[in-house]
């Protein structure tokens, strides 16, 4: 496809960041803490202006930003809003992030919105529908998109390819980035009974510009993507295995619910760095240059 | 294959319909969407599905919840949940951002029964959802005292002034005020009372944080009338209707001063 307006080549290896969070804005502000750059929830921050508005500003101004949104439903069946798309327009011209990324998922359709990243059947025809929404996107906010692989609880008996294959059509099609979502990719292999290392090495490695690492809930019989714990051993190791595959990619860990301090998220970070450093060595330091903040 | 659950003899479904039909699934109970998904390796498809189902509302409550704290502290967890499910029932969310998903619970709750019978719920759920409106509501300048001390006196009656835009009022028949200031400090709520005329409160941010206070009959009527751009030495007459004449100025200068050290007026319109 034609490259979207305003194509600038992959976007730069930022280091390692953390999902910006309201519990720590104040020790973000006084703090200035050895945090990369930070991911912000876009919804958060659609919003007509206050506080909320303002403290991302200040936070801008000091570290890198990259938008992440849960309610593109790039899947969906239903039109677009428009309005959302505009109010994603508005607040990426006021934080110029370094991307903006979205679910793989839908979340609703005939005007509702459920609120849930939904799973759909991996078919040729959902793969042309999200091929074209991709492109209108790309085209709407004038930058390629970037999409993550969503956790999944159930399959569907009519899918005609694994989700890799999916997403690796997808990212070949459009050109969009991928953020590997770590976790993710855990949490569906353990519900569905297949190797994360197929999905792992099904997915291009020259389309993944993040990765997202997260806790969950094992329920024994399957897991729940909750975001309310610390990062598990088995999500770790998959990690390393990730970091293998892609190389240096910017890393950050998120955290929803049950959210610690600061500082607590701060030395978990601090494992994601080791480890990073531990299978890259040499190659995370040639591009792991820290953006500049200010004083 | 493990991850491929692909199965050739099936009819396939378009995507279309498949979303059409999983959403069903959530909001309606329908299980039709079980005969397109296999168990999973160690659970059943209906528990698997169940795990959407059971998020739906669990979410949205969350949300509400988020919302209209002090509303969920003053009517019990148990019976928070039971409106909370009501209303995702009745008005199920229609924008993509969840902030707005609970815009119109206090609509509802003044409509609906058994709700509605308690009117006190519904300006409650009003007084949240001005506070949070007001608390994200749009920027703009703050006027202070010092910007009009440059004007000349002879000027003042015919300046107008414009409203902060998170400014925002609301009419309530209960004491709800003071239920709500109570249960923010934590303390027991005072008995809810209703009276015949409205009182207008008056909602808006201030330093970025959320205020409200109630007005007087007659700080209400010159608002009221400040906001439709009337000139200040109207306003002074209009007082002077409403109540001992000779101290309107006085009263309208002292309204003024306090809406000034509020952080209630972002811009002064000097006098044509």
């Amino acid at each position: 496809m034609r490259a979207p307006a305003n194509e600038e080549g992959r976007p730069p290896y930022l280091g390692f960041g953390l999902g910006l969070r309201p519990q720590h804005y104040r020790d973000i502000l006084d703090g200035n803490p050895e945090v990369d750059w930070f991911e912000v929830i876009s919804e958060n921050y659609m919003v007509p202006g206050g506080q909320p508005l303002a403290i991302l500003d200040r936070i801008a101004e000091r570290y890198p930003v990259v938008m992440h949104g849960v309610s593109l439903s790039i899947a969906s069946t239903q039109p677009f809003d428009e309005d959302y798309l505009d109010g994603l327009n508005a607040l990426a011209k006021r934080v110029r992030p370094k991307w903006i990324s979205d679910h793989l998922c839908w979340t609703g359709v005939h005007g509702v919105n459920l609120h849930d990243l939904l799973p759909f059947p991996y078919t040729r025809e959902a793969l042309d529908h999200v091929v074209s929404r991709v492109a209108y996107v790309q085209e709407r906010i004038g930058r390629r998109l970037c999409l993550e692989n969503v956790s999944t609880y159930v399959q569907f008996g009519q899918s005609e390819m694994p989700e890799w294959e999916f997403i690796s059509e997808l990212a070949r099609r459009t050109g969009c980035w991928l953020l590997f979502d770590v976790n993710n990719v855990y949490v569906s292999a353990f519900n569905h009974g297949y190797d994360a290392l197929s999905f792992l090495n099904g997915i291009p490695s020259d389309r993944v510009i993040q990765f997202h690492l997260a806790g969950h809930s094992d329920m024994v019989n399957y897991a729940i993507d909750t975001h309310d714990h610390p990062v598990r051993d088995e999500v770790w190791d998959l990690y390393e295995a990730a970091l293998q595959r892609f190389g240096p990619v910017s890393t950050m860990i998120e955290r929803d619910d049950d959210i610690p301090p600061l500082a607590d998220m701060l030395d978990e970070l601090a494992h994601a760095r080791v480890l990073a450093e531990k299978v890259l060595g040499p190659k995370l330091h040639a591009s792991a240059a820290r953006p500049p903040t200010a004083a | 294959m493990a991850g491929d659950p692909r199965s050739p003899r099936r009819h396939r479904l378009k995507l279309k319909d498949f979303q059409d039909r999983f959403q069903r699934a959530i909001l309606e109970g329908d299980d039709a969407i079980l005969n397109d998904i296999p168990d999973g390796p160690r659970e059943t498809k209906t528990n698997l599905l169940g795990i959407y189902r059971d998020a739906y509302p669990l979410r949205l409550i969350e949300v509400i919840g988020n919302d209209h704290e002090l509303l969920r502290t003053y009517v019990g967890e148990d019976r928070f949940q039971v409106m909370a499910r009501a209303y995702i029932e009745s008005c199920p969310s229609q924008h993509p951002n969840a902030r707005w998903f609970a815009r119109r619970l206090p609509e509802f709750l003044s409509a609906r029964e058994p709700y509605s019978r308690q009117p006190v719920l519904g300006e409650l759920a009003a007084l949240e959802r001005a506070l949070n409106d007001a608390f994200d509501g749009v920027d703009a300048p703050v006027l202070s005292m010092t910007n009009l001390t440059t004007i000349p006196p002879e000027s003042w009656a015919r300046l107008s002034f414009v409203c902060h835009p998170t400014a925002a009022c609301l009419d309530v028949y209960s004491n709800v005020g003071a239920i709500w200031t109570a249960l923010k400090a934590g303390k027991e709520p005072p008995s809810c009372t209703l009276s015949k005329d409205a009182t207008r409160i008056l909602v808006w941010r201030h330093d970025s944080t959320s205020m409200f206070r109630e007005l007087t009959a007659e700080e209400a009527m010159m608002w009221e009338e400040m906001v439709k751009g009337r000139r200040f030495g109207d306003l002074c007459e209009m007082l002077a209707i409403y109540d001992d004449p000779p101290g309107a100025p006085a009263r309208a200068a002292g309204f003024l001063k306090g809406w000034l050290e509020a952080g209630l007026l972002s811009e002064v319109v000097p006098a044509a």
